[in-house]
C-alpha cells in the first residue's frame, strides 16, 4: 500500500467540514489530521501540539468568511511545510490565478467526485503539483494585461486538457507523448507561480479590494 | 443579428429617401415623356432634337440609377444633372441662325429644369439647393432673353423652378422627420422587446428554482425523507450543479445571450437522465436564433452519447466565444473508441450533423480507446 497522506481541512462550512472527513476518511491512505475554520485556527491548533506535524496536504477553501486573503493564506501554509490544494464551490478565474501565483499546487471545485478528489491530493503529495481542468481554464482564459506570454503549443494543450481531455488524448492531438504534454502543463503553472512573486502587492491588492465587499453577491467559496 | 441587419436598411429614415427618389424620378419620368411625345410630333426628323432628348435621358438615368443602387443621390450627379438638364440643353435648342425657333418646341426642355432643382433640393445641404436653384433661375432668365418671348412665360418658367425645389424640400422635411421619429419609435420597442426576454428569462430562472433547488431543501427540511440517501443526494448534486451554472452564466460580462440558455436546457435534459455535467463558460457571443438551436441540439446529442457508451456519468461542456463565433466542446474520460471502426450510434447522428452544417457550423468527434471523447463544435466552420 501507498505510504499514507496526511491531510488538513481549512474550511469555515461546519456541515462541508463534516462531509469532507467522513469522505476522506473512506479511503485508506488518507489520513485527515486536523481540521480548523481558518488558516490561524489551524495554525494555532499546530502549535500547541495538539497536531505533532504540519499535514502534507491541506485543502484549503478559496475564500474564507474571516476576510483573510486567499494569497495570504496560501503562503502560511506553505511556510510551514505543507503543499495545498485550493478548494471552491464556483470557479472564479482571477482569485484562482491569484491563488496560483501565491503558491497553490492546484486547485479543484467542490463538485468533483472522491476518486478525483484522492487523486490530486495523492498528485500532490507524491508530485508536488495537481492539474484539473478547471485550473487550466482559469489560465487558458486569462486575459489581463500582464498574464505569462505561453507558446502557442502550450496553449493548445492548455486549452484540450481545459476542455476535460484526458492526458493522452490531449497528448495524441498535440502530437506529443503525455509525459511531454504533462511538462507543458508543469511549465505554464511555473510560469503563473514565477509571475505571482513580483506582482505579489499588486495581486494582493486587488484581492483585497475584491473581499472588501464590492460585490459580495459574487464573492464564491 | 438578422433584425438589426434589416432595420438598418430599412429604417424610416432610409424609406423617406426612398420615396423621394421615386417621387423625383417620376416628376423627371413626366418631364421626358412630355419631351418624347414632342419631338415625336413635331421635330421628328430633327437629329439635333434626338440628341438632346437622348442627353436628357442619360443624365436622368446616370442621377437616378446611381440613387436607386445607393439609397441616396450622388450630390456629383445631381449637380451634373442640374447643369447638362437644367443649363446647357435649354441654350442647345436655340436655333442660332436669324428665323429662330417656336417657343413651343422648346418648352419640354425648360421643364427639365423644375425636376433638377426638385432632386437638388432633396439631395444636397439647403445652401447646395439655394445655389442650384439660384444657378437655373439665371440661366433660364438669360435663355428668355436670348430668345426673347415676352414677359409672361418667364415667370411661369422661373416659378415652376422655384417652387418644385420649395416643394420637394418640404416633403423632404416632413418625411425625414416622420422617418426619424419611426426609428426611435422602433429603438424603444426593441430595447423593449429585450427588456421582456430578460424578464421571461429570469422568470425561467424563478421557475427552475422553485422547482429544484426550493423543493429539495423544502423536502429535507421538513424531515421525514433520508438525507443520505442515494436518490436525495443525487437530486442534490444535479440542484447544486444547476445553481453552480447560474452563477457561471450570470458572472460573464456579455449577460445572458440565447446560446447560453438553449446550453442550459441540453444539460438540464442530461442531466435527468442521470449525467453529471460540468459546465465551463467564456464569453458567449449572441448567436442567431437557428444557429443556437442547432449548437445545442448537438451538444444535447453528445451529452446523451457520454450516457450511452462512455461507461461514465460524468462530462465536460466548454463553451467560449471568439471572433464573431463560438466553439463548443462536450469531453468525457470514459472508454473511448477507435472512429476509424466506429460503430453505428457513436458521433453525431447525420441529421444532427447536417443541421448544424446548414446553420453553418460544424461538428468533429475525436477520440481512441482508453483515452475518453470529445466532440467539438464550431460556429462559423
Amino acid at each position: 500500500m501507498a505510504e499514507l497522506i496526511t491531510v488538513a481541512v481549512v474550511d469555515d462550512d461546519r456541515m462541508l467540514l463534516d462531509g469532507m472527513c467522513h469522505w476522506l476518511g473512506q479511503v485508506p491512505e488518507l489520513r485527515v489530521t486536523a481540521v480548523a475554520a481558518t488558516v490561524t485556527g489551524l495554525l494555532e491548533g499546530a502549535a500547541d501540539g495538539s497536531a505533532a506535524d504540519p499535514a502534507a496536504v491541506v485543502l484549503l477553501d478559496l475564500v474564507l468568511r474571516d476576510d483573510s486573503s486567499p494569497a495570504d493564506n496560501i503562503r502560511r501554509l506553505r511556510a510551514i511545510g505543507s503543499r495545498v490544494l485550493v478548494i471552491s464551490t464556483v470557479p472564479d478565474r482571477d482569485r484562482i490565478l491569484a491563488a496560483l501565483a501565491a503558491g497553490a499546487d492546484g486547485y479543484l471545485t467542490k463538485d468533483n467526485d472522491l476518486p478525483t478528489l484522492v487523486a490530486a491530493i495523492r498528485q500532490i503529495a507524491v508530485e508536488g503539483s495537481a492539474h484539473s481542468p478547471e485550473l487550466a481554464f482559469a489560465c487558458a482564459h486569462d486575459d489581463r494585461p500582464d498574464r505569462p506570454r505561453l507558446a502557442p503549443r502550450e496553449l493548445q494543450v492548455l486549452l484540450d486538457y481545459a476542455a476535460g481531455l484526458t492526458l493522452k488524448a490531449t497528448a495524441r492531438r498535440a502530437g506529443i507523448t503525455p509525459n511531454t504534454a504533462k511538462d507543458y502543463l508543469d511549465r505554464v503553472k511555473a510560469k503563473y507561480q514565477r509571475i505571482g512573486r513580483p506582482t505579489y502587492t499588486k495581486t494582493d491588492l486587488a484581492c483585497r479590494v475584491r473581499e472588501d465587499g464590492l460585490d459580495p453577491g459574487r464573492a464564491p467559496r | 443579428m438578422d433584425v438589426r441587419w434589416q432595420l438598418s436598411h430599412d429604417s424610416g429614415l432610409q424609406r423617406a429617401r426612398s420615396f423621394l427618389i421615386l417621387a423625383t424620378g417620376l416628376y423627371r419620368a413626366s418631364h421626358l415623356t412630355g419631351g418624347l411625345l414632342a419631338v415625336a410630333e413635331h421635330e421628328r426628323s430633327r437629329a439635333g432634337a434626338w440628341a438632346i432628348l437622348g442627353a436628357a435621358m442619360a443624365c436622368s438615368v446616370l442621377a437616378f440609377g446611381r440613387a436607386l443602387r445607393d439609397g441616396a443621390f450622388d450630390d456629383r450627379l445631381v449637380w451634373l444633372d442640374v447643369l447638362v438638364s437644367g443649363c446647357l440643353l435649354p441654350f442647345a435648342t436655340v436655333d442660332w441662325s436669324p428665323a429662330g425657333m417656336t417657343q413651343g418646341q422648346a418648352a419640354w426642355v425648360l421643364l427639365l429644369g423644375g425636376s433638377a432643382s426638385a432632386m437638388a433640393a432633396v439631395s444636397g445641404s439647403g445652401r447646395q439647393a439655394c445655389g442650384a436653384v439660384a444657378l437655373l433661375m439665371a440661366v433660364h432668365l438669360s435663355w428668355h432673353q436670348l430668345v426673347s418671348t415676352g414677359a409672361a412665360v418667364p415667370t411661369g418658367d422661373l416659378e415652376a423652378l422655384v417652387y418644385s425645389a420649395v416643394l420637394a424640400r418640404v416633403f423632404w422635411w416632413y418625411l425625414r422627420r416622420q422617418g426619424r421619429m419611426l426609428d426611435a419609435a422602433t429603438g424603444r420597442a426593441l430595447a423593449a422587446e429585450a427588456e421582456q426576454a430578460r424578464y421571461a428569462e429570469r422568470l425561467d430562472h424563478h421557475r427552475a428554482l422553485h422547482d429544484t433547488v426550493l423543493a429539495t431543501l423544502t423536502v429535507i427540511a421538513a424531515g421525514g425523507v433520508d438525507a443520505n440517501a442515494a436518490p436525495l443526494r443525487e437530486r442534490c448534486a444535479r440542484d447544486a450543479a444547476y445553481v453552480r451554472r447560474l452563477i457561471q452564466r450570470g458572472a460573464e460580462p456579455t449577460g445572458c445571450p440565447e446560446i447560453g440558455a438553449a446550453l442550459e436546457q441540453a444539460v438540464r435534459s442530461a442531466e435527468q437522465l442521470g449525467l453529471t455535467v460540468t459546465t465551463q463558460y467564456r464569453a458567449l457571443p449572441e448567436l442567431p436564433t437557428q444557429v443556437a438551436v442547432s449548437l445545442a441540439a448537438a451538444a444535447s446529442e453528445a451529452l446523451t452519447n457520454v450516457l450511452r457508451h462512455a461507461g461514465t456519468r460524468r462530462a465536460l461542456l466548454t463553451a467560449t466565444g471568439a471572433a464573431d463565433g463560438i466553439r463548443i466542446t462536450i469531453a468525457d474520460q470514459g472508454v473511448g473508441f477507435d472512429p476509424d471502426r466506429t460503430p453505428p450510434g457513436f458521433g453525431l447522428r447525420r441529421s444532427v450533423q447536417a443541421r448544424l452544417h446548414e446553420a453553418g457550423g460544424q461538428a468533429a468527434v475525436d477520440s481512441a480507446p482508453g483515452e475518453g471523447t470529445c466532440v467539438e463544435l464550431r460556429w462559423p466552420s
